[in-house]
């Protein structure tokens, strides 16, 4: 363990010293302050169209509709920002180091393979959890500044998003042990896009009666559960009256959730993200380097 | 009574195959503890596998390997190993004094340990004073000095040394000398994975040739070379008996008197010490010598015969008793 909190440090000090922490505050800055300029003209537009018509807003009624579109897109960005950067921060996070060489000198070392293999993780996962939950505080809190309004649960749905980005960071890993860079990230890209896929498919599936398109859905939901956690993240962050929306339109709106994500749901997440791990640090310990 | 030696590494049929194709075949090989190694072969022969199978970084396919008695999947036993790998690719945004110290403590040295080992090191190799750059801004023989003062750091009792000069100038390539030597001082076994033939030749106590994964010849320069010393001789003409004192001292392997006013021989001593007595036995012959060279283990012309199949590979008995059919006088073609 002593060797695989070394690695997490490693990997902690390599994404410091190699900018990626001061590139993402940047990036993640110029985005927040660019969407909650956004929402600020906003604000301002629907209290002048207020004032106009003689009435007065009331916070969690339809007036603040947009507002709440707006944070909840908002939030489904910093989802699939936090995505992106899970992959991308990690993906080379065993294969690049093997492709460098850089993998050989350290191996050498009375270091366990599988202890290389958490660490690593660990590490990645520190950075990606801490960056979407930076990117959420600064959002929700930005929202709440401009507007006033907070959503009704934001806490578990950020856990919810946590959690996706930790599966994310595992699964990506896990390629890292078993495919050059480029393929992983392929791999990676791949999952994701089938899990939102399922999303799609359980949508039009629940929207049409069509029971073959809702099971698809599942399947793919199941193998790539990070579509469904962020609709249960998004369950969460709808106030009543965007719900009562959700039922009435049949669910026909794919980002957002219209019911509490199954318990099952996330304790597969959790097993899914624990067995990746645990699949990578196996992989590694058997293959030639 | 004799004390009992352990092998530093031991190998028995080692094979690595590779979908089907092998890699190293049947390796066995013996490095005694505190000698400096030599492992030499052509490109593809199986050099960096063997070396990653003895780190632990390659999986045999079949055979046995014991490195400092254990096997080198036990950490304790990493733990006393060093590596310098061919390809010398490190975390080029740390220090040098902290890539030094992240391999340290992977090693398991203690922080106040480290912060006298990694300056002693440094030293070592050359870097005094430069630990505090970035290992991005050094030049590939910096770095290459940075590799080795990390297989050094944590006092290994085996290093594994690969290509340690390759990307060295002349001056780096004598000190990089001096540290192997340094090591064998202090007991430590050094295998040494080199191109450099002239570079072997004057570190190391024993040589392995290998092609396709086998040890073709195995042993110190002197035995490779059926443990004789050749000597050169070129003297005005044969005068009677000069033959029969040099019979004396040696065999004589090969005279050329077809150029008028010279004569050549080729004598093989078993001895060093020998040679003076050969300048006195031409001397007192009355025939003037222009030229005595004795002549080192040639390990290229070695190198090149094995590796090559040349109809000169033959092992040393052979070339023994291919010598004692010539006969004096009879000019070589």
């Amino acid at each position: 363990m002593h060797n695989a909190l070394l690695i997490m440090e490693l990997s902690l000090r390599e994404a410091l010293r190699k900018r990626l922490v001061s590139v993402l505050l940047v990036l993640t800055a110029l985005f927040v302050g660019f969407y909650l300029y956004g929402i600020f003209k906003l604000e301002g537009s629907l209290n002048g169209r207020a004032v106009a018509a003689g009435i007065e807003r009331t916070r969690g009624g339809s007036s603040d509709l947009p507002v709440m579109y707006s944070a909840m897109f908002g939030m489904y960005l910093v989802y699939f920002l936090g995505s992106l950067m899970a992959v991308l921060s990690t993906v080379g996070a065993i294969s690049g180091d093997l492709e460098s060489g850089v993998m050989q000198s350290i191996i050498a070392r009375p270091v366990s393979r599988a202890g290389l293999v958490l660490g690593r993780w660990m590490g990645f996962t520190l950075v990606n959890v801490g960056y979407v939950l930076l990117l959420s505080v600064a959002l929700l809190g930005g929202v709440y500044a401009i507007t006033g309004y907070v959503p009704p649960a934001a806490l578990p749905a950020v856990l919810l998003l946590l959690l996706a980005v930790a599966l994310l960071t595992a699964l990506t890993v896990l390629g890292s042990t078993l495919f050059t860079t480029l393929a992983n990230g392929i791999g990676v890209f791949v999952l994701y896009g089938a899990g939102f896929t399922g999303g799609i498919l359980s949508t039009i599936g629940a929207f049409s009666d069509t029971p073959t398109l809702t099971t698809l859905g599942r399947a793919a939901n199941i193998l790539m559960p990070t579509n469904s956690l962020w609709l249960g993240a998004s369950y969460y962050l709808q106030p009543p009256i965007l719900r009562q929306l959700g039922e009435a339109t049949r669910g026909a709106n794919p980002f957002f959730g219209t019911e509490a994500l199954a318990p099952g749901m996330i304790v597969w997440s959790v097993a899914l993200t624990a067995l990746a791990v645990a699949a990578a640090m196996w992989r590694f310990s058997r293959r030639d380097l | 009574m004799n004390a009992i030696r352990i092998n530093a590494i031991q190998t028995r049929e080692l094979r690595k195959e590779y979908k089907g194709r092998a890699v190293v075949e049947g390796l066995t090989l013996d490095v005694r503890e505190g000698e400096v190694f030599g492992f030499l072969g052509p490109n593809g022969a199986g050099k960096s596998t063997t070396v990653k199978m003895l780190l632990g970084l390659v999986l045999p396919t079949s055979g046995q390997l014991e490195v400092l008695g254990g096997t080198p999947a036990d950490p304790n036993i990493r733990a006393r190993l060093g590596f310098l790998p061919e390809q010398f690719r490190f975390q080029t945004w740390m220090t040098a004094e902290e890539f030094l110290s992240f391999h340290g403590r992977l090693a398991g040295l203690k922080a106040d340990e480290l912060r006298v080992r990694i300056p002693q090191v440094l030293g070592t190799v050359g870097l005094g004073g430069r630990g505090r750059e970035q290992l991005g801004g050094y030049s590939k023989g910096m770095l290459q000095r940075a590799g080795l003062a990390g297989a050094i750091l944590a006092r290994p009792r085996l290093v594994f040394l690969d290509e340690p000069t390759s990307a060295l100038d002349p001056i780096g390539r004598v000190e990089v000398r001096e540290i192997i030597e340094r090591l064998r001082a202090e007991g430590v076994t050094v295998f040494l994975n080199s191109h450099l033939l002239s570079e072997v030749e004057q570190v190391c106590d024993r040589v392995a040739f290998v092609k396709r994964g086998r040890v073709l010849q195995e042993g110190s320069m002197q035995e490779l070379m059926g443990g004789v010393i050749p000597v050169d001789l070129r003297v005005d003409e044969l005068r009677p008996g000069l033959l029969d004192a040099l019979s004396g001292l040696g065999e004589i392997r090969r005279t050329d008197i077809n150029t008028p006013g010279r004569a050549d021989l080729e004598l093989w001593l078993q001895r060093e010490d020998i040679l003076p007595a050969v300048a006195t036995a031409v001397h007192d012959s009355g025939a003037r010598l222009f030229a005595m060279t004795p002549r080192r283990p040639d390990l290229e012309t070695m190198f090149l015969d094995l590796i090559e199949d040349r109809p000169g590979a033959a092992p040393p008995e052979s070339a023994h008793q291919a010598g004692s059919e010539h006969q004096p006088g009879a000019a070589r073609a």
